[in-house]
């Protein structure tokens, strides 16, 4: 009945309720961006891998001393690949740094003799080129995949890599691939076939051994699969079992599975934020209610003198309190959900060009959004409810006299 | 019209103040009355039980022939509404509304329809020589002006009966004299009206006027107003 009669009071109640709907639709944007993210980045790495590390032991074992180093063997690769328990394929890895020449030119590298499953599991991105294969490994094949910022350093603008000899610890491998490195390490990286690099750095030691498994979905068959490792692994080693720190085993299901965890803890610290977002727009909104509904004691003093009921009062309060909060509500939620799709899809378009990046795009959950109005809907209306019923409780002469 | 029988009222504060005595009061139907009294009489809380605005403590009120007594606030709206017109003097008008508006407010809740509760307000500003305000808003009226529409609110229900409380406190006198005028020709169309006051010059345009003193009916003078020259100032 009065909507107009004080346009800046309206304009400030709406801006508390826009502001707090606002507010929370941005944050949920984001958070969920975030989450949608991480998700995405785990989907990569479909396959479960397992990774187990060589330690040194802590307990006495069947004559063996403590502080016993265990390294893997060509030995242990065979017991994965032959006889343990659901393995798919096994990658394991040698390391070798050296310099990489060509020409006049010459960059550290950090080279890695690998099967060619570690591809996929590592999600090896090929720029140009192809990857290493079955054959290269069986042939023991002097082939390098080398990663861009090798292929910067060694090459010239205009000339292509593939096909060119770069020499290694003096040898010379042929370049057949280019891929994209890790941004953050120093220096160039390169991929030969494990065979190669075992034998021209004659190998037997690996402090870790790579494997993807087939066949274990929940949390419970991994824990089981790990006791069944450290056992197997314990008897191929000779040391307790129950020795932790032995040999160390991880994956990637377990590791997903605690960053899920730490998510679920990011998600609750966004919802609390996003309710005192909520709750200071409801104390807003009250707060102005009543001053609203106290300015108008004298009008609701006069109207009851001229024989309005407290129902009619009442009423009319209430559905000025509805159309102020619905209205305004809807251009914060309306706000918020543009304000998350634009900047949404300027990232997209940012994140388009460096996959290296977590992608964090923000959406919103529409059923969330709703919901939140709606409560903030349903607290304008009893905030303007409330002190109404005082008012038109107060007798009329007191009301009309009132200030 | 108006029958009071012993009426108590007590303000229970810090305080407790006896402010109506024991009134017994009787006015007749197409009277015009003036109740006088020092501030403090007990004058404006008498006005306010007669307009059902606050209730009292022991005695009886009959107003047109019915017991007004513990009333439910929704009884006391409708009775107000119904069979009082209330003219104050601070008009009381509803400042985001125009004129029009005001006036038909009190229709609005005996649930006339709009059309019909617009034609009647302007009906009764023409009434008041205010057709050509009728758009207009309070603040852009002078107090003659507001206090005619004000006039016009009160009789657009056709009341029984006229509280008026101080109607020419916030005026001068010529505009005193011409609003004591319309109240003297509604009254005269049959309109029982009660005006509560404290100069002798509104009280002498009445017929009756009784004399409050600290709480009761101090005597009730019979005055007859056509002794005196209407077009005299009342200040």
């Amino acid at each position: 009945m009065a909507l107009s009669r004080n346009k800046l009071r309206t304009f400030l109640t709406g801006f508390a309720i826009s502001w707090g709907i606002f507010i929370l639709i941005v944050l949920l944007a984001a958070g969920n961006g975030i989450m949608n993210g991480i998700s995405e980045e785990f989907s990569d790495q479909s396959k479960n891998t397992y990774m187990i590390f060589g330690g040194e032991t802590s307990k006495p074992f069947k004559g063996h001393g403590i502080n016993r180093d265990i390294w893997f063997t060509d030995k242990d690769i065979r017991f994965l690949e032959n006889e343990a328990q659901h393995v798919d394929q096994v990658s394991p890895t040698i390391n070798s740094n050296g310099f990489a020449y060509f020409g006049d030119k010459s960059c550290s590298v950090n080279m890695r003799g690998v099967r060619p499953v570690f591809q996929s599991i590592s999600n090896v991105d090929l720029i140009e080129g192809r990857l290493l294969n079955e054959r290269d490994e069986k042939q023991s094949e002097k082939v390098a995949l080398i990663d861009d910022a090798l292929e910067k350093h060694l090459f010239d603008n205009g000339i292509s890599p593939i096909g060119q000899f770069i020499i290694v610890n003096g040898i010379a491998y042929k370049v057949i691939g280019v891929y994209e490195g890790d941004p953050n390490s120093s220096g160039g990286g390169a991929l030969v076939p494990f065979s190669t690099l075992k034998k021209i750095t004659n190998q037997s030691h690996y402090w870790m051994l790579r494997f993807t498994v087939k066949g274990l979905e929940t949390k419970e068959d991994n824990e089981a699969y790990t006791e069944y490792l450290r056992t197997q692994l314990a008897h191929l080693h000779e040391f307790d079992p129950n020795d932790m720190s032995a040999v160390y085993i991880r994956s990637t299901q377990e590791e997903y599975l605690q960053t899920m965890k730490i998510f679920n803890t990011f998600e609750l610290f966004i919802w609390i934020i996003g309710f005192a977002m909520l709750a200071s727009g409801i104390v807003g909104v009250s707060n102005i209610m009543r001053i609203t509904v106290k300015e108008r004691t004298n009008e609701i003093g006069i109207r009851k003198a001229l024989g309005a009921k407290s129902r009619s009062i009442l009423a009319s309060i209430v559905t000025e309190s509805m159309i102020i909060t619905t209205i305004f509500g809807y251009i914060g939620m309306w706000l918020g959900m543009v304000v998350a799709e634009v900047s949404g899809n300027i990232l997209k378009t940012i994140q388009e060009g460096n996959s290296v990046t977590l992608n964090i795009v923000p959406s919103i959950d529409i059923r969330i959004v709703i919901m939140a109005t709606a409560l903030l809907i349903v607290c304008g209306v009893l905030a303007g409810f409330f002190p109404a019923r005082n008012a038109v409780r107060i007798k009329p002469i007191e009301a009309m006299n009132y200030r | 019209m108006i029958r009071l029988e012993n009426i108590n009222k007590t303000y229970f504060g810090a305080q407790p103040l006896h402010v109506l005595k024991g009134i017994n009061l009787h006015v007749e139907e197409g009277e015009m009355v003036s109740i006088m009294g020092a501030s403090g009489s007990g004058k404006s809380t008498l006005l306010n039980i007669l307009g059902i605005l606050d209730n009292y403590d022991t005695g009886d009120y009959y107003l047109n022939g019915k017991l007004v007594k513990d009333l439910s606030e929704n009884e006391a709206a409708d009775m107000r509404n119904r069979t009082i017109g209330f003219i104050f003097q601070s008009f009381n008008l509803i400042p985001f509304k125009t004129a029009m508006e005001n006036v038909a407010l009190p229709l609005y809740y005996q649930n006339v329809s709009r059309k019909k509760r617009n034609n009647l307000a302007l009906e009764y500003l023409e009434r008041f020589g205010l057709r050509e305000w009728a758009d207009h808003y309070p603040n852009e009226l002078s107090g003659g002006q507001k206090q005619r529409v004000s006039m016009a609110r009160a009789l657009v229900t056709q009341p029984k009966i006229i509280l008026a409380d101080e109607p020419t406190g916030a005026l001068d006198s010529k505009t005193s004299a011409e609003v004591m005028q319309i109240l003297r020709e509604v009254n005269q169309s049959g309109i029982t009206m009660v005006i509560v006051t404290h100069e002798k010059g509104i009280a002498l345009r009445t017929n009756k006027i009784i004399h409050l003193k600290d709480g009761v009916i101090e005597n009730i003078e019979i005055n007859n107003p056509d002794l005196i020259d209407f077009n005299t100032e009342i200040k």
